[in-house]
């Protein structure tokens, strides 16, 4: 069983929830709290990718980090290397991909906080950037875990995206996903049935832990 | 902040963690889809000798070009053409190309009745194939050469509501051989597989010879351990491989 390609699964879907919660965080807030001209437009904006194919994700994303890209003519300038067809380059795509299953969630758990508290909190003279860790975050640690685990899952599953970007580079950037799709190209139906197996739980997994989150945030 | 915490050390972890020794020898060989089940013999032959680990990304030799030319980090381009690792000496990517393997283009199917006249031509005709598999005829020289045949005999264009277009010759053969179509257009290396065995073919002697030619490339890290599997590419133990594989 290709243990490597199912090893670079998860540190992709690792790397990328952790990344995601901490970039995600502060444009859920302001999406939850501010109001400014053309905040749909933004808010739009961020949701894209889920609304795009994952093939015109592809495109842009190798035209942007490829050699003549402005990120990848960037990276190149700095170490002399190409974001395509490495680890980094489908963590970058990887993160993209994600971004609204990430930002979504807790937006919306940034919403269903009571304004009170947060008024209390300003009125007993909490600062904006200490309201947002003490107050916001504990209370709505279930919003938060869900973004964390769509984006798992859904990192999990990317194909396409990381086909395009990424190749199909053992130990870099083949993923489980590709892992899958080549082995039943060569008609080694064992091993694609081996990791195709291997999800079934995971995702079982975090589908119930998701849940009964929802259960936990509705009570 | 805890969280923060934790979460930084998991992503350190996973940083960090070798799944496999670092300290061992390893090259990465980008692998026309028709060579698969041949690369992989030679490569563990060629590990269990010299203890240098070859791993393989396969697909088609024009998307392997594309990766390369992008900065894919690969060592070694086995191809299937000619023009490609020609076009990477040109552009200054690759060592000058060299020969590894002949291959040639087959009519397969799994059913053994289809082969049950006299050429591939008279298979064609028959009224009950609806569907045949071909390799993309832009990126996959197997495709192109079973291009060039059928029109070659002048049945290209009549046969096009027939083709199912597979993004390798791998993928046609895989097509075939699940009997999602009639038969492929397939390298002769699938025939001879466990599966290939099990179904019956046609040589299309219409097709060019598959000249396959192979190039280092100029990126390599590791110089010395592909210039040690270009060698072995062309010692008796390799060759032996390649004659059981269908190639000469």
């Amino acid at each position: 069983m290709d243990y490597l390609a199912l090893y670079i699964t998860l540190k992709l879907a690792l790397v990328t929830t952790a990344f995601l919660l901490i970039l995600a965080a502060p444009v859920a807030y302001f999406l939850a709290f501010t109001r400014f001209w053309g905040k749909s437009f933004v808010e739009a904006l961020i949701y894209l990718p889920m609304a795009l194919p994952p093939t015109v994700m592809g495109f842009y994303l190798i035209i942007i980090m490829g050699p003549k890209g402005w990120l990848g003519g960037i990276w190149g300038a700095l170490t002399g290397g190409s974001l395509l067809f490495t680890f980094l380059g489908i963590t970058i795509a990887s993160i993209v991909y994600s971004i609204p299953f990430a930002v979504q969630p807790m937006k919306a758990a940034f919403l269903k906080i009571d304004r009170r508290l947060l008024e209390n909190a300003y009125i007993l003279g909490l600062s904006k950037r200490a309201a947002f860790f003490r107050v916001i975050i504990p209370n709505s640690v279930s919003g938060i875990v869900a973004s964390a685990v769509l984006v798992f899952l859904h990192s999990i599953g990317a194909f396409g995206v990381l086909l395009m970007v990424g190749g199909s580079i053992p130990g870099v950037t083949r993923v489980a996903s590709i892992a899958i799709y080549e082995a039943v190209e060569m008609m080694n139906y064992e091993a694609a049935g081996l990791i195709a197996l291997s999800f079934i739980p995971i995702s079982y997994f975090f589908l119930i832990l998701i849940n009964k989150l929802h259960e936990v945030s509705f009570r | 902040m805890k969280k923060f915490v934790v979460i930084s050390a998991l992503i350190i972890t996973a940083w960090l963690m070798p799944l496999y020794s670092w300290a061992q020898d390893k090259i990465s060989v980008a692998v026309a889809a028709n060579f698969i089940s041949a690369f992989k013999e030679m490569a563990a032959d060629f590990e269990a000798k010299t203890k240098i680990k070859v791993d393989g990304t396969f697909s088609s030799s024009g998307n392997l070009y594309g990766q390369i030319i992008n900065g894919a980090p690969y060592d070694l381009f086995l191809s299937a053409d000619e023009e490609r690792p020609a076009k990477l000496k040109k552009d200054s990517l690759a060592d000058t190309p060299f020969i590894y393997a002949r291959g040639q283009a087959v009519l397969w199917s799994a059913k053994k009745d289809f082969c049950q006249v006299k050429s591939w031509l008279d298979a064609l005709k028959n009224e009950k194939i609806k569907k045949l598999s071909i390799a993309n005829t832009q990126t996959a020289p197997y495709g192109t050469a079973a291009k060039k045949a059928l029109e070659k005999v002048a049945l290209w264009n009549a046969l096009q509501e027939k083709l199912v277009i597979a993004q390798t010759v791998a993928q046609s053969f895989q097509y075939a051989s699940t009997g999602s179509v009639d038969a492929g257009f397939c390298a002769m290396s699938a025939t001879l597989s466990p599966e290939g065995k099990k179904g019956c073919f046609f040589v299309i002697h219409e097709a060019p010879e598959i000249m396959q030619a192979a190039c280092i490339l100029k990126r390599t890290a590791n110089r010395a351990a592909v210039e040690k599997f270009v060698e072995y590419l062309s010692l008796p133990a390799a060759k032996e491989i390649k004659r059981n594989h269908g190639y000469h």
